[in-house]
């Protein structure tokens, strides 16, 4: 009773979605309907709301006539993964996915109080979006069915690569992240809808977009990190195409929100601000479509269903083809400013933004290559990282070469290069020097990796002239871009030392055995097998002295789950400063020796770390009181 | 022709240079590392350069892994050819004998010396081109 409740709930809640889609697109926007749609998208919002927490509720009371929490969840399983259960799979987290695209439009309701008439056309637009979405779930992935009449006693449990807490918390996050950009694509599309040129949507939309942008970069770090520890693959990033589709609106929405400060601040480029804020949940909604459709194959991608693709594909067009048909359509009426003024704080962005869309288009190319070239020409293909690396590291080299010079540049006016001449100076100075000491400490001549570090110092160097200068002369810098550029240069240093350095081998050691690797002496003390709760496991301990007579103890893991007889990695990790000792455990041959890889890996935190800067940036951002 | 006009043209042509030769770039660099995927079959009759990097998919031969210290040697077959692939280091979790994988490595005198060794985590999981073949 309580699932059709539920279910029920959802049902409503689509009807309600529907009207207030309905009075905001035809009729005549007066106050009082304003108020209406704001109501009905808002009780709306709560019976969603409600109905997800009766689902979540059914699965933490183990409530296995739910066919999908019976076949994800287990009675043995901690509360938490219970509910982490709902979006290990297709059904329930794509009901997370549209609970989180109507609470953004519900924040957004409630905490707009100016701007009515773009409001209620922007409500009526995100329900519009969730009744499409909300009829794929209940019609085509319906998470309420029900094993009638008897439930089975227990559930068939969670992947258990996925009872991790990193991996909870992650799929929530990022897509926290990609249905944020409902809000600034719902204004700019309203924007459009309602054709006037003076509305400025752009400001209302500055916040929200940086939010969503912060919890997509969260959400994506997340990923990595969990993947880095979880899978035994070592590495933080494998241009899987799940990875690429989540990182194409991540690209795209940062291009977006620096178009946006500038149509904010002098009017330029809002014609090109309304295009990327399309792109941008484009590429969310592309990525949704990718994953669930099944159409690549990827460790990510959900069971193959070419209903649900088609259902996707069809809406998803419906969304995009009319963005765009309004948009052409409405183009003559955009004002702009024309004409951006050489080496002005627009002009530098407006080469980065063209940067970032040279990024997309490739990644774009990369995710859909294959599939094209398979069409035409009948061969399988895949792209991998060396694509993606030819493409990347000259690009964002070049990109930090303008971010670098745009430092201390002006909104509508020329830089004054001479005035500045002395931090560019110094900044490429102690660059050079940096880049000299390091090609020689480590005897290194790789040009890609060593650029690679010189864009990632100059920038840094820049920034910390800034800070000294603004403490000294108390000149006003803006601390949140300072803060997230700052972690751009520590992104590029850390990943460019972490492909210079990092190393791995493989070696085969038999109990009792030392074994030396870089410097580690690695001593085989025991391996036994362990009767856990939910597994069988076999854990090796080895103990381990480093060059500086350091003493420490690595237990990588095999396990064997009861209910799937899945066998899982469990690597060990010492984590020092600056570097990870990272351990995985294969086979036992013949001869009574087991395999083990070790990696070290350089600087492998201060990449996540930089990430999650940016992200504080961004969220700082949000709370100050500044209104752009 | 007006001056305004003809700085137009200039611009446009411009801007239309710079996208042609970008994207032929991008395009250059995507077909110079594109790994192409095969068969043991369709790598049979197929000569590829030694530096090319390709992927091959198809069963692993039951009996057929060998290990000696950290490298690993097996067959991979789609039933009607064969070829043997050189590995060091850890193989998956799901890698066994009789079921699929998928390498990427290089192709020298008849044994693809892989990079990578990839087992789906899925355990119905068949490299693609080889469901049919397997029916029978």
């Amino acid at each position: 009773m309580i699932i059709e409740i539920s279910h029920f709930l959802s049902v409503l809640a689509t009807g309600l979605f529907f009207l207030a889609g309905s009075f905001s697109l035809f009729t005549k926007n007066t106050l009082y309907i304003s108020n209406l749609i704001s109501r009905t998208y808002s009780h709306g919002f709560l019976l969603l709301l409600t109905s997800f927490s009766i689902y979540i509720w059914l699965a933490i009371s183990d409530n296995f006539s739910v066919q999908y929490i019976a076949s994800h969840s287990n009675t043995e399983l901690p509360t938490f993964y219970k509910i982490s259960s709902i979006w290990s799979a297709h059904e329930g987290s794509m009901f997370l996915w549209i609970v989180f695209l109507s609470l953004w439009g519900f924040f957004f309701n409630i905490s707009v109080k100016n701007d009515q008439i773009l409001k209620s056309k922007s409500i009526g637009v995100i329900s519009v979006i969730l009744v499409g979405f909300l009829l794929f779930l209940l019609v085509t992935s319906n998470p309420f069915i029900t094993i009638l009449p008897i439930a089975p006693l227990n559930g068939a449990d969670i992947n258990p690569v996925l009872q991790d807490p990193a991996l909870a918390i992650h799929p929530p996050t990022l897509y926290l992240g990609y249905v944020g950009f409902v809000i600034p694509f719902a204004c700019a599309i309203s924007f459009l809808l309602i054709g006037d040129s003076n509305i400025k949507w752009e400001l209302l939309v500055r916040k929200w977009s940086i939010a969503a942008w912060a919890f997509l970069t969260i959400g994506i770090t997340l990923g990595s990190w969990w993947a880095y520890y979880e899978l035994g693959w070592g590495g933080y990033w494998f241009w899987d195409p799940v990875e690429n589709i989540a990182l194409m609106p991540w690209l795209a929405a940062t291009a977006f929100i620096h178009s946006l400060s500038v149509s904010i601040k002098s009017s330029h480029l809002r014609i090109w601000t309304i295009l990327l804020s399309i792109s941008v949940f484009s590429l969310s909604l592309f990525g949704a479509f990718i994953v669930r459709s099944g159409i690549i194959d990827s460790v990510h991608s959900f069971a193959n269903d070419p209903d649900r693709g088609l259902y996707l594909l069809g809406f998803i067009s419906i969304i995009v083809f009319t963005s765009i048909y309004l948009f052409i359509f409405r183009l003559p009426t955009i004002k702009e400013s024309k004409r951006i003024k050489k080496f002005s704080k627009e002009s530098f962005i407006s080469i980065n933004n063209i940067f970032f869309g040279t990024l997309i288009f490739s990644v774009m190319l990369g995710v859909t290559y294959p599939l094209i070239y398979e069409f035409l020409f009948d061969q399988k293909i895949s792209v991998g990282a060396p694509f993606y690396n030819a493409i990347f590291i000259p690009i964002v080299v070049l990109a930090s070469f303008f971010l670098f010079f745009s430092v201390d540049s002006k909104w509508s006016r020329k830089i004054n290069f001479k005035f500045f001449k002395t931090p560019i100076f110094l900044s490429l100075f102690f660059s050079i020097i940096t880049v000299i000491y390091i090609s020689d400490r480590f005897n290194s001549n790789n040009l890609a990796i060593l650029i690679s570090i010189f864009a990632g110092t100059i920038i840094i160097f820049r920034y910390i002239y800034e800070l000294l200068d603004s403490l000294l002369n108390k000149k006003y810098i803006n601390p949140f871009s300072v803060i997230a550029h700052m972690a751009l240069g520590l992104l590029l240093v850390s990943i460019s030392f972490n492909s210079l350095l990092s190393t791995e081998r493989a070696i085969n050691i038999k109990i009792n055995e030392y074994e030396e690797y870089k410097g580690l002496n690695i001593y085989f003390d025991d391996i036994r097998v362990l009767k856990n709760s939910n597994n069988d496991s076999i854990k090796a301990t080895f103990f381990i002295e480093d060059a500086k007579g350091k003493q420490f103890n690595l237990s990588p893991e095999k396990r064997r789950y009861f209910t799937r007889g899945q066998i899982t990695t469990e690597t060990a990790i010492h984590i020092m400063p600056l570097k990870d000792i990272y351990m995985t455990i294969g086979d036992q041959l013949d001869d009574g020796s087991w395999i083990v890889n070790i990696q070290i890996n350089y600087l492998i935190r201060f990449i996540w770390f930089s990430a999650a800067l940016m992200a504080f940036a961004g969220i700082m951002l949000i709370f100050s009181n500044r209104r752009a | 022709m007006n001056p305004i006009r003809k700085r137009r043209i200039y611009s446009i042509l411009l801007v239309l240079l710079f996208s042609v030769s970008g994207i032929s770039l991008i395009l250059y660099s995507l077909n110079s590392n594109l790994d192409y995927f095969f068969t043991p079959t369709e790598l049979k009759d197929k000569n590829i350069p030694i530096d090319k990097r390709i992927k091959v998919g198809g069963m692993v031969l039951n009996g057929s892994v060998k290990r000696a210290s950290s490298k690993i040697s097996f067959i991979v077959t789609d039933y009607e050819n064969s070829i043997t692939v050189e590995y060091e280091g850890i193989v998956p979790d799901l890698f066994k004998e009789g079921s699929g994988v998928v390498v990427l490595g290089f192709l020298d005198n008849q044994i693809v010396y892989a990079e990578e060794v990839l087992a789906k985590h899925d355990e119905n999981y068949m490299p693609p081109n080889l469901d049919i073949k397997n029916d029978n």
